[in-house]
């Protein structure tokens, strides 16, 4: 009890005596029976109505037809039962108790467009609704969640919040995707929202067990790849989504919220009969769109294989005879027909005091590209137990486990993707030799597709429990305890397996060199990453009425989580034959074992004080402390206000003769301060050396970051105005949020001078903000018998800035030659580099081949666009010179040097859906397309096409229609013309798409016999067709995977397939 | 009462949840060593000397082979899609200050230079005097190195490594005063192996290849002789063994970076041609010369026909120090150029060299030609006869540019006298000079 003093606030002491006193006089009441049956405006029953009596824990959830029926201990008296449902008004009923034993209830609900009385959890504790909430938070629920065929959770998000942009980053079936609520929150941290499944703190790491090799990626930024861990989460399980935006999240989650919060919550079993669910649904994807490949019959210079092979012949310019070759379309090779399948079964049911749900899956799904595919098998108990009056204890335990054959990461050159993009399509890559080994292809040592496809193994596989207890105490009317531990454990384990090659692939590629040489040939790692997190979140309710019109809710909290994370990988090179394992190497890598653990914990309290059902005012305050920091920057205060005004509730309104046709305006105004306490590695404050093994000794390696050990964490400060707009009863809704998110003390890992012995320093320099607003509009056009139509449309526009970094320009070296740059009063990760000189300063056009075709293109003396020099004077200022002195045609050696300047903003000017549904009987339609309009792509394998002879732009000039030189590297003191393979302009392309998302068509038969309660037909589709202008497969792209700063990089990434599922659901 | 005691148990078993678990922030951390540690033991400071040489070994020496090659037009280059080589390839305004090979070789020798400084700051504080000797004359080896890195490729050099995290960033000198930095490192190295010779447990943790004494004679002999002193040169130069390897190893893990990155994948850049790039006049006697077989190797199968060789043609291949060859020349030279030359000693050397048979040499480095030398015995002659030598014998050692600029070679011969300074120091220090214009 000392310890218990010590950690807990005095009200929580108080409070627990009060609980045991409460415990204790438990009093004799008799057992009722209340049922009834629970209808909408056109008379059907509506399923999963919570019908509770109000102040007590004591209730239960309508059955599909809107019956319900539970039994209460209740002395006699007068008590209200409230029925509340997602996307209805919550309505009351007096309910008098005597000596009578049974009781009925009926009611009738009215729709609730706007939502204002759903009751969202922010939190661990007791709901609130959406009227009283004075920022914005969205809600998605299971129907809408699993219509669209997609295979993850957050995928199915897509399109469906206000203020969210969720993209997937690869096509993979278990590719990565990001989300980001209002734009971009972290630089150095992530700035993926926080994760909570029932309580749970859920991690989303992107944990590199495949794609090991150092290689590829040297001292570049690769950026975030592989799969991230949300995509263990079965979306069949999921209740409803709720989404927190921005300042909302402040309180509650104060330490970890910088990015808001995505909560999700379980289905949970109903009291009555036990209910079998079963659905199962078969999925075909494949390629949405084929890139067309160079067909000129002829290339530069000598043969295309064997000794003399002569490849990357268009960059080198001097080359002009030719030799006529056969063209091949490799793209038929590495993509295939996938087909994949998704069952879930449920079981649910209960008494009213304990009810459970059990539910099991099974999903498997192909990839595009051959031989990669994903399977998750994930069970889900779900448990909630009254006990006695005042007591309901929950429990969930979720196990999954997933296997993915992986190929390699795009970002290297032996990916499927690469492997095809990297080599002119003039190899015959079938042919074998007389031993049956697969060629080379020409002479530069890269890998043969073939062999990507059918020889190189990765695997990827996850297992993973997820469980949640929880514990709600009502001791008294108007108080509630609420107890939550949450623990995330799993284990992700890597292989990796490139077998030695038979012929000349690089040894950069993991092959042995011309000589095959064996102590280089074949990679094979493993690695393994264990996460365990757990987390307990302690909170009391307090509501009390001050005075007739004002009631008081007071909340104060407690929570305290903990994390372990270890990451151990062997790897070698030169590998014995067959042997698939790192034993079989016969060089020895660097391996890793990293380890590292974290702990936060925090108090908050907070008071909401609400007038009437009119006038809500909120106010909070948290306090945090993180391990990451140290002692000075520990502890960090966070707080948080906001007010929702309903003036349609309020008496003059009612006056007004506008109330009849304007049924809801209310304004709402948020302020929050929140943080991000997980921004920084478990030892990133501290100057470390690390040890590693060089020829028989061990050095110890500084870091070529330096840490400033007092760097504090991110802070952000977020103000919202909104206001809720519902017309002509509720048939026309409009949601308007602005706002304004600053991030304070950005952890930057900065650049410094090289010559202080470091080249970055992690410290806390500059701010960014994010502003902008979002539009909701929903409505019911048509609402006739048998028929209605539904729409809604989302509109989202945020910019993003960088204020201040304390250094103009921090460029990085990326992968995929994207010059992705951060630039004071610039968005974030925009593109920074060399350009086409223009005389009329205009914006970079390219025809649909790739041609540049901007207006007043400077061209050089055969007609080929130059690049622009000059004199830079500041980032994004500069003269430029000599073409333009002399005009077009100038042949003169350029002066100064190579000029730079923003050339594109993966940051797209607004994202928006529109989404349509249509109900006709038991047929209903719903089509979602999603808009993404003004962001760039970096294009890097359009240009790689090009360098070396499979693209468009190089049969062009093969065939003599573009000036020979076009193609190749621009070099001033050249004899001979040189082009425009170097310009990073020309890699920019346009990646503004319109796309069907989602498209179902589903049709309920309703019971069809004796045992089956419920039966439906359903057809989904995904991604299946899309409007844009992008020189590639998708924009909708990114090879940096989930990385925060580089976005919008098309490099060996697979792209996202078409998908049709053909499903059937039903119900005993 | 049952009923009681279990909800008091539910209630005991949340009181217990949180009285056990701690809140406990400050974690040990295993997964490295913090520098308060590393530089409080011998052991510790010698795995840093060691990590210096493997930055060094790496990033340095792959960066002015593959740079100084392509600009003194040593090599050739296979593919303009390595955008740094292209640059180098192109030469003049092409090669510009976000050139990344440039960024890493400065940072890299940067980063050398400040550690090395830590290493032998820590090693004077050690009570085993032997053991801190050898530190300082292994760390002194790289940290003169890395200087005479910077001070070949860039005008002008940091003044100060390892300031400007906070506070003022360092000033930059003139590059005779980086030799000079990096004379003064090898002479304060040498004092202290004077009054405390090496001790045999240093020898013993030192990475085999590495012969500390002959090599801090030579680095000396090297830049004294690019500062014009040349007595203190000849001086140094004759007490280096001729006889011994004095080389930086690598391993399977640790491959030779040129062989990793160039020889093996045939993606970069490869050797001109038998002339080793050397103008018509002074080129290698074809098809005599020993040592163009030695550097180079034919490839009759696959173009491109000259493929690097010597100390580049395998994984473990060590690359070394200095050859043999040039504290010859550097005698010969400073013989020629001294206030009253030599040169019938010089012509000796000169004449040694040629007539060398590869047995001779520790690395089998030897031009064999009996003939040895016939040209003019004139001091102007023999010098060309001196950076002839030096091209051929010490072909892709990352030295050219520095002997095309002292033996006064046409421009025209080079694609660039001086690199432009890095963006990532020209964008965090404002006392970084103007770039050169070629």
């Amino acid at each position: 009890m000392k310890q218990l003093k010590r950690l807990l606030p005095w009200k929580f002491r108080h409070t627990f005596i009060v609980l045991f006193i409460q415990l204790l006089s438990l009093a004799v009441t008799a057992q009722i029976k209340i049922s009834g049956k629970v209808s909408g405006t056109d008379g059907k029953g509506i399923p999963s109505v919570s019908v509770m009596v109000r102040s007590t824990a004591i209730g239960t959830l309508t059955d599909a037809n809107g019956n319900y029926d539970f039994n209460a201990n209740l002395k006699p008296g007068n008590y209200v039962l409230e029925f509340s449902g997602i996307g209805f008004k919550t309505t009351t009923q007096e309910l008098k108790v005597t000596s009578d034993v049974a009781y009925t209830a009926n009611v009738q609900l009215t729709e609730d467009v706007m939502k204002m009385d759903e009751v969202i959890v922010t939190g661990v504790s007791a709901g609130t609704t959406r009227k009283q909430l004075g920022s914005y938070i969205s809600t998605v629920k299971a129907d809408q969640l699993t219509k669209g065929a997609a295979s993850n959770p957050l995928l199915a998000l897509q399109g469906k919040t206000l203020g969210a942009q969720i993209t997937q980053n690869n096509g993979d079936p278990a590719g990565g995707f990001s989300v980001r609520l209002r734009g971009i929150s972290s630089i150095s941290g992530s700035s993926e929202p926080l994760y909570i499944i029932d309580g749970v703190i859920v991690n989303n790491a992107t944990t590199r067990v495949t794609n090991t090799q150092s290689g590829y990626d040297g001292t570049n930024s690769v950026g975030t790849i592989g799969q991230n861990r949300m995509v263990d989460i079965n979306p069949a399980d999921i209740e409803r989504i709720e989404v927190l935006n921005g300042a909302a999240a402040a309180a509650i989650y104060g330490s970890r919220a910088n990015s808001g919060v995505v909560q999700i919550f379980t289905k949970r079993g109903k009291s009555g009969a036990p209910v079998v669910s079963f659905s199962s649904s078969v999925i075909f994807s494949s390629l949405r769109k084929k890139l067309d490949v160079n067909q000129s019959p002829t290339k530069f210079g000598g043969p295309t294989d064997g000794p003399t092979a002569q490849t990357q012949d268009i960059l080198t310019p001097s080359l002009t005879n030719t030799t006529a070759v056969t063209r091949y379309d490799y793209q038929d090779y590495i993509f295939g027909s996938a087909v994949g399948t998704d069952n879930n079964v449920s079981v649910s049911g209960g008494t009213d005091k304990t009810k459970y749900l059990l539910s099991g899956s099974y999903f498997k799904n192909d990839g595009i590209v051959k031989n990669t595919d994903y399977q998750r098998f994930s069970f889900r108990t779900n448990l909630d137990q009254s006990i006695g009056k005042y007591v309901t204890a929950t429990m969930g335990l979720n196990y999954i486990n997933s296997d993915a054959n992986e190929k390699p990461d795009g970002n290297s050159f032996y990916s499927p993707m690469n492997s095809v993009t990297i080599i002119a399509n003039f190899h015959d890559i079938q042919t074998r030799d007389a031993l049956g080994n697969i060629k080379a292809v020409g002479e530069r040592g890269r890998a043969n597709p073939v062999s990507v496809i059918e020889d190189i193994k990765q695997k990827n596989q996850t297992s993973r429990v997820i469980a949640n207890f929880g514990l709600k105490i009502k001791p008294v009317k108007d108080l509630s305890i609420d107890y939550t531990m949450g623990i995330d454990n799993y284990v992700q384990k890597g292989t990796t397996y490139i077998p030695p090659f038979a012929y000349n692939v690089s040894t950069a590629f993991w092959g042995g060199g011309i000589t095959l040489d064996p102590t280089q040939n074949g990679y094979a790692s493993a690695a393994t990453s264990v996460f365990f997190g757990i987390n307990h979140d302690l909170s009391a309710t307090y509501t009390k009425g001050i005075t007739k019109n004002i009631t008081s809710t007071t909340q104060v909290g407690f929570s305290q989580q903990y994390e372990k994370q270890s990451y151990q990988m062997s790897q070698g090179r030169g590998l014995a034959p067959f042997v698939q394992t790192v034993n079989g190497a016969s060089t020895l890598l660097t391996g890793v074992d990293d380890r590292g653990e974290i702990s936060i914990s925090g108090f908050f309290v907070q008071e909401n004080l609400k007038y009437k059902d009119q006038l809500f005012v909120t106010g909070a305050l948290r306090r945090d402390g993180s391990s990451l920091y140290s002692g000075s920057q520990r502890n960090q205060t966070y707080a948080k206000a906001s007010v929702s005004y309903v003036i349609s509730s309020t008496g003059f309104w009612n006056k007004m003769s506008v109330k009849k046709w304007w049924d809801l305006f209310k304004v709402r105004i948020a302020y929050g301060e929140s943080g991000n306490l997980t921004g920084i590695g478990a030892t990133d404050r501290f100057n470390l050396y690390t040890s590693s093994s060089f020829v028989g000794r061990t050095t110890l390696s500084s870091s070529t970051r330096a840490a400033n050990p007092n760097v504090g964490p991110e802070r952000q400060q977020e103000l919202e105005f909104g206001t809720d707009l519902s017309f002509l009863n509720n048939r026309l809704g409009i949601t308007l949020n602005v706002y304004n998110k600053k991030v304070q003390h950005l952890s930057i890992n900065r650049q410094v001078a090289p010559t202080t012995g470091f080249s970055s320093l992690l410290d806390n320099v500059g701010n960014l903000e994010n502003k902008g607003f979002e539009i909701m509009l929903s409505g019911t056009p048509v609402r006739i018998k048998d028929f209605n139509w539904n729409i809604s449309g989302l509109y989202n526009h945020n910019r993003n800035k960088l204020v201040n970094s304390a250094q103009p320009l921090i460029l990085f070296a990326t992968n995929g030659g994207a010059p992705v740059a951060l630039i004071e009063g610039q968005p974030i990760g925009v593109f920074y580099g060399t350009f086409f000189a223009t005389t009329s300063g205009g914006s970079f056009k390219k025809d649909k081949t790739g041609v540049p075709i901007s207006s007043g293109l400077v061209l050089g003396p055969t007609g080929i666009p130059r690049v622009a020099y000059g004199t830079q004077s500041s980032v994004l200022t500069y003269i430029l010179r000599d073409y333009l002195a002399g005009g077009p045609g100038n042949q003169g050696i350029p002066q100064g040097a190579q000029l730079r300047k923003i050339i594109g903003d993966p940051n797209p000017d607004y994202t928006a859906s529109i989404t349509n549904e249509f109900n006709y009987k038991k047929l209903s339609l719903r089509i979602q397309i999603d808009i993404t309009h003004g962001n760039e792509v970096f294009n890097a394998d359009f240009r790689t096409r090009q360098g070396v002879g499979n693209g468009k732009v190089v049969e062009l000039e093969q065939r003599g229609l573009l000036p020979r030189g076009t193609v190749s590297v621009y070099s001033p003191s050249s004899a001979i013309p040189t082009g425009i393979y170097g310009i990073e302009e020309w890699r920019v392309d346009d990646g503004s798409n319109t796309r069907i998302r989602e498209l179902s068509l589903s049709y309920s038969f309703g019971k069809v016999a004796k045992w089956i309660s419920d039966l439906s037909l359903s057809f989904s589709g995904r991604n299946l067709k899309v409007w844009s202008k992008y020189i590639g497969y998708d924009p909708e792209v990114n090879a940096a995977g989930q990385s925060t700063l580089l976005r919008g990089i098309d490099f060996g990434s697979v792209p996202l397939p078409k998908t049709f599922s053909f499903g059937i659901q039903a119900k005993f | 009462m049952k009923q009681i005691i279990n909800k008091s148990g539910w209630v005991a078993l949340l009181l217990m949840l949180f009285t056990t678990q701690s809140c406990k922030k400050d974690f040990q951390i295993v997964t490295g060593a913090t520098s308060e540690q590393v530089f409080s033991t011998p052991k510790g400071t010698m795995g840093v000397a060691v990590g210096i040489q493997k930055a060094y070994s790496n990033g340095v020496i792959f960066g002015m082979c593959d740079a100084n090659g392509l600009i003194t037009i040593e090599t050739f280059l296979l593919n303009p899609g390595n955008l740094s080589e292209a640059q180098f390839s192109s030469g003049g305004p092409a090669v510009d200050n976000t050139n990344a090979l440039l960024g890493n070789l400065w940072t890299t020798a940067s980063k050398c230079i400040y550690d090395a400084n830590n290493v032998i700051k820590a090693a004077n504080g050690f009570a085993d005097k032997g053991y801190a000797s050898g530190l300082i004359g292994y760390a002194s080896i790289i940290k003169a190195s890395a200087y005479g890195c910077l001070s070949e490729f860039w005008e002008n050099v940091p003044d100060t490594i390892g300031i400007g995290l906070s506070g003022n960033n360092t000033v930059f000198v003139p590059r005779a005063q980086g030799f000079a930095k990096a004379i003064a490192a090898i002479n304060n190295a040498q004092a202290a192996i004077a009054a405390n010779p090496i001790s045999a447990t240093f020898l013993s943790d030192l990475p085999p290849g590495i012969d500390i004494v002959n090599g801090l004679n030579a680095l000396k002999a090297r830049y004294y002789l690019f500062t014009g002193n040349y007595a203190a040169a000849m001086a140094s130069a004759n007490l280096v063994s001729l006889t011994t390897t004095n080389t930086y190893n690598y391993d399977a893990a640790n491959a030779n970076p040129i062989f990793f990155s160039v020889t093996s994948t045939n993606n970069i850049y490869q050797p001109i041609d038998s002339t080793l790039g050397l103008p018509i006049g002074i080129r290698p006697i074809p098809l005599l010369d020993g040592r163009v077989p030695f550097y180079t190797v034919i490839n009759t199968a696959a173009a491109p026909r000259f493929r690097l060789n010597g100390f580049w043609n395998a994984a473990t291949k060590a690359i070394p120090l200095y050859v043999p060859d040039e504290m010859r020349l550097i005698i010969a030279e400073c013989l020629l150029r001294q206030a009253a030359p030599d040169a019938a000693t010089a012509q000796n050397i000169i004449d040694g060299i040629l007539k060398r048979a590869p047995a001779a040499d520790p690395y089998g480095i030897g031009a064999n030609i009996p003939a040895g030398y016939t040209g003019a015995s004139d001091v102007a002659s023999l010098l060309t006869e001196v950076y002839r030598n030096r091209c051929i014998s010490l072909y892709h050692s990352g030295l050219k540019l520095e002997d095309m600029r002292r033996f006064g070679r046409p421009i025209s011969e080079r694609k660039r006298n001086f690199f432009p300074y890095p963006l990532a120091e020209r964008n965090n220090n404002p006392n970084v000079p103007a770039d050169p214009a070629f």
